[in-house]
């Protein structure tokens, strides 16, 4: 399984994709890891802090806000004490090459 | 201990406000049905009789208009790129609609033209009409972009307002004359106003969002799209004004081509939208959407009929095919596939907004039986099809076995939309 997601501490960008696997873009039926959505994990183990920068396939979409809090709750989730901040963004615009080699497959091509 | 922050979060409309017109616009797709079914014969003699007032009154309103109205509040913010104005106000637009859609109907139904059924009836449907044009204008002017598409809605929605207060002006004109002529002579125009101005302008502005986004194609052209609005806008206004200085109907050509334009462009910017999709499978409700598009091109066929072909006068069931293709055919289509596209969104944030980190959930798709939307499907194309032989006929029976499928198919729709509308999460 391949993702591309940045990350400045790779055993807990694992730890925190294996839960985010589990929350799906409702429209796709795809989870949010595949579909290319996080860009970005940063842990600060002493402050016992995360940041996550995430996007959305499209700016304005009707599920956002219900994605965005379902990837904030399954972070807060995997780790229960640390102040978690979401940041969502469109810079770089989500496409194509977001998606994994699975979730490509899953998508029909 | 943190609280958890997220950032840059465009907020949806609660669905406490969308959900109501969907629930009226099912039940009065099926009561549209019913009096489609107990009134055939009003296909047989001119158009303007009670039942027919009554059918497309049903139809336009409590059907195309409150489930637009529905959608258009969950989806001003993906439209308008900002978030709705006022949930107060479209409690307000859903109550006085709600109220005055029935007083309406009744009221062209027994036909008491200067009874207090019938008037009420249209200043309610008014007053809602207003709360939604406050909302929608004020929500738009909050944003700081306007969009192409938002322009759509701004304008779909006064011309909305154009043909509710005209109806409103027809109504009093039917005993109190306030207007040069008799109401039946500005019908068509009064029609037109709905037809090419709210529903057509509002399904293109809506559809040029919502079918790339569902498709996930990244398929963008705004110039196109400003140039439909143009067409279908100077094709409405030409129309308007050739009918008001009562030109020969040969003139009505040029209207009828702005607005072919503009509906086979829209055409052209869905297979566009398709052709560079990232998602290769097309689910059965896009595809619906899409085969709406299509019929877009029926009612302006059988149009193009009576202009060249058969004087109106002498064909007047073509006339009742044209308006019949435009409810039951494309207004129907859309809404049949675009509800079970937004519906089970709508529902499904409902109930899993905070759950579905916590293991698989159902899909959006999953909260109305598919099984029974393919019947629903198979009941209302034959339907459509068997009766506008009927039409063209002028034959009873089959018009009865199209009105009958057409009924089947509004009771299953019911039925999925009361299925989406109660789900229950499962128990753990």
């Amino acid at each position: 399984m391949s993702v591309n997601v940045a990350s400045n501490n790779a055993e807990q960008c694992e730890y925190a994709l294996k839960d985010l696997y589990n929350v799906d873009d409702p429209e796709v039926g795809l989870n949010v890891v595949d579909l290319g959505l996080i860009y970005q994990l940063n842990f600060d183990e002493a402050g016992k802090k995360l940041d996550a920068t995430m996007t959305l396939t499209t700016q304005f979409c009707p599920m956002g806000e219900s994605i965005t809090s379902n990837i904030t709750q399954s972070l807060v989730n995997s780790f229960p004490g640390w102040e978690v901040n979401v940041n969502l963004t469109f810079e770089p615009p989500w496409d194509f090459s977001k998606i994994s080699p699975e979730g490509r497959k899953f998508l029909g091509h | 201990m943190f609280g958890p922050m997220i950032s840059g979060v465009q907020q949806t409309t609660n669905y406490r406000v969308v959900l109501p017109f969907y629930i009226y616009a099912s039940i009065s797709f099926f009561a549209g049905t019913i009096l489609l079914l107990l009134h055939t014969e009003i296909f047989q003699v001119h158009f303007f009789n009670q039942y027919t007032l009554a059918i497309t009154h049903t139809m336009a309103l409590g059907w195309g208009t409150m489930i637009i109205l529905g959608a258009s509040h969950q989806l001003l913010p993906v439209l308008i790129e900002g978030k709705l104005e006022s949930n107060p106000l479209a409690y307000t637009t859903f109550f006085f609609t709600a109220i005055g859609i029935p007083l309406l109907v009744a009221g062209f139904y027994v036909f008491h033209t200067d009874g207090w059924v019938l008037k009420s009836g249209a200043v309610l449907v008014n007053i809602g009409v207003i709360f939604y044009l406050l909302n929608v204008y004020s929500s738009a002017f909050n944003s700081t972009t306007r969009n192409v598409h938002a322009w759509y809605i701004l304008t779909a929605s006064f011309w909305l307002f154009s043909t509710t207060f005209f109806g409103l002006l027809l109504v009093w004109n039917f005993n109190t004359p306030i207007l040069p002529s008799d109401s039946v002579s500005y019908l068509t125009l009064h029609a037109h106003l709905g037809i090419v101005g709210w529903f057509l302008l509002m399904v293109i502005g809506v559809g040029s969002r919502l079918i790339p986004m569902f498709l996930i194609s990244k398929y963008v052209n705004n110039k196109m799209l400003w140039w439909i609005f143009g067409l279908v806008n100077a094709g409405l206004i030409s129309f308007i004004f050739l009918k008001l200085w009562n030109t020969p109907a040969v003139y009505y050509y040029f209207s009828v081509a702005l607005i072919l334009a503009g509906v086979v462009l829209f055409g052209r910017h869905c297979i566009k939208a398709k052709n560079v999709r990232i998602r290769k499978g097309i689910d059965e409700q896009m595809k619906t959407s899409l085969l709406s598009v299509l019929q877009m091109l029926l009612p302006i066929a059988a149009l193009l009929l009576v202009l060249l072909f058969l004087p109106a006068d002498r064909y007047p069931n073509i006339g009742l095919l044209y308006g019949f293709c435009i409810f039951f055919g494309w207004i129907t289509a859309i809404i049949l596939g675009m509800t079970f596209k937004t519906l089970p969104f709508i529902v499904w944030n409902k109930v899993y907004h905070k759950r579905a980190h916590a293991g698989k959930t159902p899909v959006p798709k999953d909260l109305f039986s598919e099984r029974v939307y393919h019947i629903m499907l198979l009941a209302y194309v034959s339907g459509f099809v068997v009766f506008i032989f009927g039409i063209i006929f002028i034959n009873q029976l089959t018009l009865q076995i199209g009105a009958v499928c057409l009924l089947a198919a509004a009771a299953l729709y019911l039925f999925n939309v009361g299925k989406t509308y109660f789900h229950q999460p499962e128990k753990v």
